[in-house]
């Protein structure tokens, strides 16, 4: 069970975090790529780095990973210092967003290389390439160049190579970015699987959120080089602390500013331009900036759990499929909202300029900051 | 633009690029070499269908020996270079990108300099007062200065190399570039050491540079008649003198045509091999 707390798996509580991060910075010039961080990753968790470019997230996959040297701070790895070891003396691999291949090798010595430059026998080597083939299911590939293998192929050879030596830590730079969509989602339940079934730690780069909630024990949310939120997805997503973790993930009609009116055990009672509001759970510490952020699908008809209500004016109406997109106006204060509802067969599209009393449910909003730190 | 243009527009340029080719390069060079087939009786050129300046080329040992010792000397060049073009290119490879670039550029700056001009530079350098001479004597080196390196083979051989050496580094250069980052970082993260990374990753990777810059050393060097003409002296005979003699002062225009075939084949054969061994299968 998740700590809701911390976000943190029962597994931190057995002993120390597999990989520690203590006060990580890395510049280019004088340009702060991160900012002095801390962040630790548990033994066998999915932990996903999420942000969007330029977020500092690969910079700090490439400096864990030795490839950018750290301007300050410790990298420990089961509780040795590795940040001045060298790349290839770092107990664990990576898999590159370009996959990284040796152009002049076949599949099975890309796969091998890292056993072959160990000096193994050639035995060994040839059984743990096997295996290794066998578990990315490219066996009958083995002869091939990666000029001659598909996105996916190659993928998942990058994969084989990077697990060949048992690292207990894979780190993973936007390994799928360059997938199409159908092969990306294959994909995604293959490496949560691999992952779930090796143990082997996986500290995964993304800027897909919905890629980051679908694989992740943990997400860590990165803005302007510094962490912004880490948790687990469900916290994140029904929790955000910061508007831009809410953005992240979906949560859009952003209502500031924000009063705290009253605090009760179980939940907060906020003032708003638009109403006053009953929130679920307890304030956030800090209250500079505070707005209250509700996603679109959280929106609709008043109802005993959509408690909280507003009068509200549809400005269009969209039907994309399986959803209906509705805008909608605060007529006093021009407030836009968005509210996205199942599609209903059955229902005649409410008329342009007409006044619904929509409602949310106090547990499917969140009160959120300027800045999460 | 019409359909009927468009459709006819790719044929047009076909026909006018091949008739180019053909006018400039095919037929100029065809119209020359038929000479080898052609033969001189008292001055002058006996237009008849021969074989016999071929029988003349096998039969006479010293064409021969010119031809072979001319093929050594090439492929010394070509094999010096390669290890001197690899360790330049490798070192540009190893600055930063700022300096690379100007490097870059100072190695290519002689391509666009006179030959000639280059050739008496290299004279100046090697003579008995020249700059090799002068600066082991001053340094303490040598007592006299060495006459040996002029008016030989062996100042041909220094010649071409120090001349040729841009047509070695940047093919290796070019082949250096293309290695892409990440492949050096995934090398070096599956655990290879920097000479294992050089051994399994780099030198595989660059080395059809390499062939490639060896192909055109070989085909300059072997066919190149003015380094030798200059530095090269009695001992620095050449293949390419001895066809620039049957022009010149023989006046043997036919003989000449046929040395030059003989060159060319060589010149194609090295050119086959080059692609084939400098293009290797998984880049294809």
């Amino acid at each position: 069970m998740a700590n809701p707390e911390t976000g943190s798996p029962a597994a931190a509580d057995v002993g120390l975090p597999l990989l520690r991060i203590r006060g990580l910075g890395a510049r280019f010039g004088t340009v702060e790529a991160i900012k002095p961080l801390d962040l630790d990753v548990n033994d066998g968790e999915f932990l996903t780095i999420l942000g969007p470019s330029g977020s500092g997230k690969t910079t700090l996959l490439r400096t864990i990973a030795g490839f950018q040297p750290p301007s300050a701070g410790r990298i420990e790895f089961d509780g040795k210092d590795i940040a001045d070891l060298p790349i290839n003396r770092r107990p664990f691999n990576t898999v590159f967003q370009d996959y990284a291949l040796f152009p002049h090798m076949t599949v099975r010595e890309n796969v091998g290389f890292g056993l072959r430059v160990r000096g193994t026998a050639k035995a060994q080597l040839n059984d743990r390439v096997d295996a290794a083939l066998g578990i990315v299911g490219l066996e009958e590939f083995d002869a091939r160049y990666p000029s001659q293998l598909s996105g996916g192929q190659q993928q998942r050879t990058a994969l084989a190579r990077a697990m060949i030596c048992e690292p207990r830590l894979i780190l993973l730079d936007e390994p799928l970015a360059a997938l199409d969509a159908a092969l990306r989602r294959q994909m995604q339940n293959f490496l949560k699987t691999l992952q779930r079934q090796s143990g082997i730690t996986f500290l995964f780069v993304t800027h897909d959120q919905s890629e980051a909630i679908t694989m992740s024990d943990r997400i860590c949310v990165m803005r302007s080089g510094s962490i912004e939120q880490i948790g687990t997805p469900r916290e994140l997503y029904y929790r955000p602390k910061s508007r831009f973790v809410a953005a992240f993930f979906g949560a859009s009609n952003i209502v500031e500013p924000c009063r705290i009116h009253e605090t009760r055990d179980d939940a907060t009672i906020v003032e708003t331009p638009v109403g006053q509001f009953r929130i679920s759970g307890p304030p956030p510490d800090s209250s500079s900036g505070l707005a209250l952020a509700i996603r679109p699908e959280a929106l609709g008809p008043e109802d005993e759990t959509r408690v909280n209500t507003l009068e509200l004016e549809v400005v269009a109406v969209s039907f994309v499929g399986s959803e209906t997109i509705t805008e909608l106006r605060h007529r006093r204060t021009s407030q836009v909202f968005t509210m996205k509802t199942r599609s209903d067969p059955a229902a005649r599209p409410p008329d342009i300029g007409s006044i619904l009393n929509i409602g949310f449910d106090p547990a499917e909003c969140a009160l959120v900051t300027e800045a999460a730190n | 633009m019409t359909a009927y243009a468009r459709m006819v527009r790719p044929g047009l340029a076909d026909c006018l690029l091949w008739g180019a080719a053909a006018l400039f390069i095919l037929i100029p060079l065809a119209s020359f070499l038929i000479f080898g087939f052609f033969s001189v009786v008292s001055n002058s050129i006996d237009y008849r269908p021969t074989l016999a300046n071929f029988d003349e080329l096998l039969s006479n040992s010293s064409y021969r020996t010119t031809f072979f010792r001319t093929m050594r000397m090439a492929f010394l060049v070509s094999a010096t270079n390669l290890v001197l073009g690899y360790a330049t290119a490798y070192f540009i490879w190893q600055r930063p990108p700022a300096w690379r670039n100007l490097m870059v550029i100072a190695l290519a700056i002689p391509l666009l300099m006179s030959y000639i001009i280059k050739i008496y530079a290299m004279r100046g350098v090697l003579g008995t007062n020249g700059l090799l001479n002068s600066a082991t004597m001053a340094l303490g080196i040598i007592d006299e200065p060495v006459s040996a390196l002029l008016f030989n083979l062996t100042a041909v051989r220094i010649t071409l190399s120090v001349v040729l050496l841009p047509f070695m580094v940047l093919p290796i250069y070019v082949a250096l570039e293309r290695i892409p980052a990440s492949v050096l970082h995934a090398a070096s993260d599956l655990g290879a050491s920097e000479i294992q990374i050089f051994a399994r990753v780099v030198l595989p990777l660059s080395l059809p540079g390499g062939i490639v810059g060896a192909m055109f050393t070989f085909v300059l060097a072997s066919g190149d008649f003015l380094a030798p003409e200059l530095v090269g002296g009695i001992e620095g005979f050449t293949y390419g003198r001895l066809i620039f003699s049957q022009f010149g002062l023989a006046f043997n225009w036919p003989l000449g045509a046929a040395l030059s075939i003989v060159l060319m084949i060589v010149a194609l054969g090295v050119i086959y091999a080059a692609r084939r061994f400098g293009n290797p299968r998984w880049q294809r």
